[in-house]
């Protein structure tokens, strides 16, 4: 985990989707939103969950590993910079094999962008727009010491599960005291029923 | 009758998983790489150096005063043959280039779609549709680089092998034989208008790569997005080189014009230094994009040639549990097989939309991390 990052708490996440128009004015990506809200429930439940670039720290960024070109940058600081616009060939390897769904592609454009934790901001010390603009705190900037004074014995995870694979990331997430133990599961379906997944 | 459910496990290892990987080649140690890499230099050099000697007619045509040119050609030819080889050994990039060669070679594949390569190279290469898609003024201006740059090169690299020489019978002209390799293939007046286009390609050139560079420099300074991680030797050296080559060729021209070869010499070796380091720099930084680039259109004719298998459009791989397309089968094997080379174990999740990864993950917070989230 970094020093300074984003820890997600979806139990705050009241899915406003200010964090998806203020991702839209970060000056990287002007006029594109990179953060993604889903809702896992939907028509049974409120629940939504806000996912930014996880920053996976080990293995680092699977989205670079697997890019071809060579064209995504992770920074000293652990940030996983989107694609290089003069190396980036619009392959999508990075889009399909991010385990958390985060990178976008633009097929006319051959480009990939994805969350750089906004970096014009977040390299001057200021917090990415997403954080600055959520009203309920489902998206924390700062460092974890920071967050507990926010909210006293409040426990993170940072790794989660992808079947036997486990990935440690850079941007971590809120869990249950109880939970802090154990990866977070990552969510790929651990259980078929003739070969059709039930989750 | 219906099948009785049957629960697996996905934690077992699949068959499909413990399978040799197909198309991935041999698994490569880093020593083996450099060693292949050194080859792979030593002999395009050695190959460049052998196509000058001849290409001169045993030096016969080969401008002396042009030689520091040559070398830091010979140089460049290293360079770029060498990290080539590291980057294709990478397995990514590995996997991407057979199947990109594979489809170029495959004569089903030429009989099915003949004009699909030329169409990719013209679009990619030549007039880079996708910056148009990124940004009309990137794409103009990266326009005037390319086919500035495109020009010089042409004008430039057999002249300093030796390949190009302009004779006069009579000693100054007005009428030039241009030859390729001894060859003669064109007579020209010097004075008419084909003869001054020939003698000022470079001229051209220089107006074009100045016009595209300098949009590009105003563009780093000013454009936020530009900016953010922006760093000076990788973003700002390749630009400012290419002014000051277009800049020092350019100032050749105006000191042979209006100077009347006043401070040629110093300029001539100012502008050999700038190009000199130019060309050796070529396979360090941004610029070796020129030579990644042709990926692209390898890349999009293996996607290409694998949704036309059996002549018709095949359908594409759904998402396990949404349906919704993700890409060509192929093309999903062959992330599958990447991710595998690079111990990524859960390849498997390739087969799922970015959208379903986010859902099911969410859906797994809510039932096993923290159920009040509902």
């Amino acid at each position: 985990m970094m020093g300074r990052t984003i820890f997600i708490d979806p139990g705050r996440c009241i899915g406003c989707q200010a964090c998806v128009s203020a991702c839209r004015e970060c000056d990287s990506h002007r006029g594109k939103s990179m953060i993604h809200l889903d809702y896992p429930d939907e028509g049974h439940s409120v629940a939504s969950l806000p996912t930014v670039c996880m920053h996976c720290e080990d293995p680092v960024a699977p989205c670079a590993e697997v890019c071809p070109a060579d064209a995504i940058l992770v920074t000293a600081d652990g940030v996983v910079q989107q694609a290089d616009t003069t190396r980036c060939i619009g392959c999508a390897n990075c889009v399909n094999a991010c385990p958390f769904g985060v990178p976008k592609i633009d097929l006319q454009a051959k480009l990939q962008m994805k969350c750089n934790l906004c970096y014009d901001r977040t390299a001057y010390g200021l917090a990415p727009m997403c954080a600055t603009v959520c009203p309920t705190g489902a998206l924390f900037y700062g460092t974890l010491d920071e967050l507990r004074a926010e909210r006293p014995g409040v426990q993170v995870a940072d790794s989660f599960t992808f079947g036997t694979s486990t990935v440690t990331t850079g941007v971590a997430m809120v869990v249950p005291a109880d939970k802090v133990q154990w990866p977070v599961p990552g969510g790929l379906p651990v259980v078929q029923i003739n070969g059709k997944d039930v989750r | 009758m219906t099948e009785p459910p049957q629960t697996v496990e996905p934690t077992a290892p699949e068959p499909e998983a413990t399978a040799p990987v197909p198309d991935g080649g041999a698994p490569q140690t880093p020593a083996a790489v450099r060693r292949r890499a050194l080859l792979a230099g030593t002999a395009v050099s050695a190959l460049l150096i052998l196509a000058i000697v001849f290409g001169s007619r045993l030096l016969r045509d080969f401008d002396s005063a042009l030689l520091p040119y040559a070398v830091a050609t010979v140089f460049l030819a290293f360079g770029v043959a060498h990290r080539y080889t590291v980057w294709v050994s990478a397995p990514g990039a590995r996997r991407l280039f057979r199947q990109g060669w594979r489809s170029f070679f495959s004569a089903a594949n030429f009989r099915k779609a003949p004009t699909a390569l030329p169409k990719m190279i013209a679009t990619y290469l030549g007039f880079q549709k996708f910056l148009g898609a990124r940004s009309h003024a990137r794409w103009a201006a990266h326009q005037l680089l390319f086919w500035g740059c495109v020009l010089a090169a042409l004008i430039t690299f057999p002249l300093t092998w030796g390949w190009f020489t302009f004779t006069s019978g009579t000693g100054d002209g007005p009428g030039y034989e241009m030859r390729i390799w001894g060859f003669k293939v064109l007579g020209f007046d010097s004075l008419n208008i084909l003869g001054w286009l020939m003698f000022h390609g470079l001229d051209i050139a220089a107006v074009l790569v100045i016009a595209g560079a300098s949009f590009f420099l105003w563009r780093r300074m000013k454009d936020r997005g530009a900016v953010t991680g922006q760093r000076f030797a990788y973003d700002l050296i390749p630009l400012i080189a290419l002014v000051v080559i277009s800049v020092t060729g350019l100032l050749l021209t105006f000191s042979s014009i209006f100077l009347h070869g006043g401070g040629y010499e110093f300029l001539a070796i100012l502008h050999m230094v700038s190009v000199v380091f130019t060309l050796i720099y070529i396979p360090f930084g941004k610029f070796f994009h020129i030579v990644q680039r042709p990926a692209a259109v390898g890349m999009q004719l293996f996607k290409y040639t694998s949704r036309r298998k059996d002549g018709a459009a095949e359908e594409l791989q759904a998402c396990r549990r949404c349906h919704e397309p993700i890409d060509t089968p192929a093309y999903v094997d062959n992330l599958r097989g990447t991710m595998r080379d690079l111990k990524l174990d859960f390849d498997e999740w390739a087969e799922y939309c970015p959208r379903c990864k986010r859902v099911l993950r969410g859906n797994a917070y809510l039932t096993h991390v923290k159920k009040g989230f509902r």
